[in-house]
């Protein structure tokens, strides 16, 4: 008797164990095969293994999709691609003037750069860039799971409350450590949302709003919508390095970004007026780490790390004085009318500029811009 | 003879799915329904086109995405439009990755070599949307203005607010970089409200580009908000006119709104009578549309509709029943701004080096009334 319980038992395990073996190889990241209704791309980040969030601002919603792109690629290849959005429009069947590209990412496992372009009737398709060829990326019957920023709120609740922002738009997508973090803007309300939201998804999310302030000057503090970011070590501790839509750029530690929280950033540079910051990435060559920023009306910007670990004394207090007109020293590269930016590896970019002569093409940076 | 050409173009507007160009080729003119390329539409858009299989005799049906191109005419002979190919009993359905375009041409060609042409008529006045209004509505606003709301009759195309939107200062000069160029743009889900942000780092106290440039707009000075004429809409047609708004920059507006201030007229018990309410400012257009509600005694919503008054200073609930006798609460969500981004609890730009008297955390406010009998 003991024996029939002990196969029952073993048989038992056995199937769990098939179980649950079949669930991780068919379901990877929880994901479920079908055709998502993306609405909008306006925004594209890389997480693990070849998954591309797509950031979807007219739905509200952060698209993780398997792009099946995971073979690694050490030696990546220089991308240049002239007139590309030309190049696109004639591939869609339309006039350059009825597309836009909206952002564009690298995979950091196979190097391949991600376009999301949006063609004037709001349909959305997404290309992959492989050498010269400019491929579409089908987004019908692929891996992909999905999670909703915005808390939709019933006709019976009676307290809608303050504290679910609506995203109108999606400004900026960020993986790291586990966590995929989102800022949004409101089209109405004057504020920041920014999420920092597990994955893989779950049905019960975790997310974590905050509130975030930024002091100007020790003087006045403002509530503040996040433009762009990027994570990054600074003294061994980690940080979300963080621009806003009044350009300037501030630190918050990353451990301090809990739900709930009223977390207070600290400005480390003003750079410039009527600009908007587009892109964030860090750039390392030897020991030496930059920030490079891409802005709407500047030149791409090139911040050394070092001199923003110097002011890691001053976290707490009111930023001084004397950082009104400069903060951290920030170095302006040749290189205007760049409109996104992504990281290629360690010591490259690739951007998508706007040439003096009209033309919009993608290409890659090298080492002599570090 | 050997060059295609266009022999007819028919509608059927009554339809409003069909229209096509037909093609002849080799001077044929007595074309039958079944050599007929057709677009296949969707509402207004041309989502694809179906080509009849006596156009393409000899092509193998598992060879057709191999053989068989759409193109647009003009463009690099080399390069087929993106899309799906699908292949039924008469006909191979063709339908690209974002649907063809209003007032452009296109080619059909089968292993390299012309089978028809079709055109896509461009978009129809008759659907030309229309700038329905620009808030806030009131001609003096304040120096700290911090939004301005553009609504829509049908959704626009997105991404061209800056080449679109001007603002005119004394009827003269065009100012550059008043509204923050912001891609995504703000817009709302059917793409028919636009948020724009005067450029916030401007307006905010000490900020560098506030220091350096000072607010986006001057006290005292006069401008027009103009919106192009040559914005589209989804489907391509322009608006039928410039439209234009004049206001003039007034006083800065650094406080918060305070609802214990508002006037509410209460309404007699036994009615359906509006109750209004007055905040002695404008507020935010946006935001007054979701922010107010009122509750009875037992702290359930009174269903009804609020409409907004008055350039934005006032609000109208209609009930859909009867008021009672006894008491009632008018609660206003804390997110609700002034025109300046100061909300219910606290100012846009917050002096820290004064006393924090009046900041508040509340999620909602809350302000009671009574009905008399």
């Amino acid at each position: 008797m003991k024996k029939t319980y002990y196969l029952l038992a073993m048989a038992c395990a056995g199937f769990l164990l098939l179980a649950t073996t079949y669930r991780t190889t068919e379901s990877k990241y929880g994901m479920v095969v079908g055709s998502p209704e993306i609405k909008s791309m306006t925004s594209l980040s890389f997480g693990p293994d070849g998954i591309l969030f797509v950031g979807d601002s007219k739905s509200a919603t952060v698209f993780a999709v398997d792009t099946k792109d995971g073979a690694m690629n050490e030696k990546a290849a220089n991308v240049e691609i002239k007139d590309i959005d030309r190049k696109i429009a004639v591939l869609l069947g339309t006039e350059v003037q009825n597309i836009s590209i909206q952002d564009i990412a690298v995979n950091p496992v196979s190097k391949s750069v991600y376009l999301a372009v949006q063609h004037s009737d709001g349909t959305p398709v997404l290309f992959k860039i492989e050498g010269e060829k400019i491929t579409p990326v089908n987004t019908k019957s692929i891996a992909y799971s999905s999670v909703a920023l915005n808390d939709v709120p019933s006709e019976s609740d009676k307290d809608r409350r303050g504290n679910s922002l609506r995203v109108s738009a999606i400004s900026d997508l960020g993986y790291a450590d586990g966590k995929l973090m989102v800022s949004g803007l409101s089209g109405k309300e004057f504020n920041s949302t920014f999420r920092s939201i597990p994955f893989p998804f779950t049905n019960k999310q975790d997310q974590a709003s905050l509130e975030i302030y930024h002091a100007a000057h020790g003087k006045y503090e403002t509530l503040s919508p996040i433009r762009t970011f990027t994570t990054a070590e600074i003294s061994g501790k980690k940080y979300l390095v963080a621009s806003y839509t009044c350009t300037p750029l501030v630190l918050f530690p990353l451990d301090e970004l809990k739900a709930g929280q009223h977390v207070k950033g600290r400005t480390v540079a003003e750079m410039g007026s009527g600009n908007q910051p587009i892109d964030i990435v860090t750039l390392t060559k030897g020991n030496e780490s930059y920030l490079m920023m891409a802005n709407s009306n500047r030149p791409v910007f090139k911040v050394d790390y070092k001199n923003i670990e110097k002011y890691q004394g001053s976290l707490t207090t009111p930023v001084e004085e004397s950082f009104a007109t400069a903060g951290v020293d920030f170095v302006s590269l040749p290189v205007t009318n760049v409109l996104h930016l992504a990281k290629l590896d360690d010591s490259r970019m690739v951007l998508l500029q706007r040439r003096s002569n009209g033309s919009l093409d993608l290409w890659t940076s090298s080492e002599r811009y570090l | 003879m050997t060059k295609n050409r266009l022999i007819r173009i028919r509608s059927y507007p009554a339809y409003g799915l069909i229209l096509f160009v037909l093609m002849g080729f080799c001077g044929c003119s007595s074309s039958s329904e079944n050599d007929q390329i057709r677009l296949r539409w969707r509402g207004k858009a041309a989502e694809g086109v179906d080509i009849p299989q006596s156009l393409t005799v000899g092509l193998p049906s598992d060879s057709v995405a191999s053989l068989l191109k759409v193109r647009l005419v003009d463009s690099d002979p080399s390069v087929s439009i993106l899309g799906d190919y699908s292949v039924e009993s008469k006909t191979i359905s063709f339908t690209p990755l974002i649907p063809f375009t209003r007032g452009l041409q296109y080619e059909v060609l089968l292993r390299n070599a012309p089978v028809g042409t079709f055109a896509v008529p461009a978009a129809d006045p008759a659907d030309a949307p229309e700038l329905l209004g620009i808030f806030p509505s009131q001609d003096t606003l304040p120096e700290n203005l911090l939004k301005i709301y553009l609504r829509f009759s049908q959704p626009m195309q997105e991404g061209k607010s800056a080449d679109y939107v001007a603002l005119i200062s004394n009827n003269a000069d065009t100012l550059k970089g008043a509204f923050l160029n912001l891609q995504p743009e703000l817009w709302n889900e059917d793409r028919t409200v636009l948020t724009l942000w005067l450029d916030p780092g401007r307006i905010k106290r000490d900020l560098q580009p506030n220091r350096v440039l000072g607010n986006p707009l001057q006290r005292g000075v006069h401008y027009q908000l103009l919106v192009s004429s040559e914005w589209k809409n989804k489907l391509g047609a322009s608006l039928p006119k410039t439209y234009d708004k004049s206001f003039v920059a007034g006083l800065r507006d650094s406080l918060s709104p305070v609802p214990a201030k508002w006037k509410i007229m209460v309404p007699s018990s036994g009615t359906r009578q509006s109750t209004k309410v007055e905040f002695n400012e404008p507020l935010d257009y946006s935001l007054l549309a979701e922010s107010l509600s009122i509750l009875d005694k037992n702290g359930r919503v009174v269903k009804g509709k609020w409409e907004i008054g008055e350039d934005e200073k006032a609000a109208h609930f209609k009930p859909l029943g009867s008021w009672q006798a006894g008491n009632y609460t008018l609660q206003v969500l804390t997110i609700l701004e002034d025109l300046a981004g100061n909300n219910l609890n606290r100012p846009f730009d917050l002096d820290v080096t004064k006393k924090r008297a009046g900041l508040h955390s509340d999620e909602v406010i809350k302000v009671p009334f009574s009905v008399a009998d």
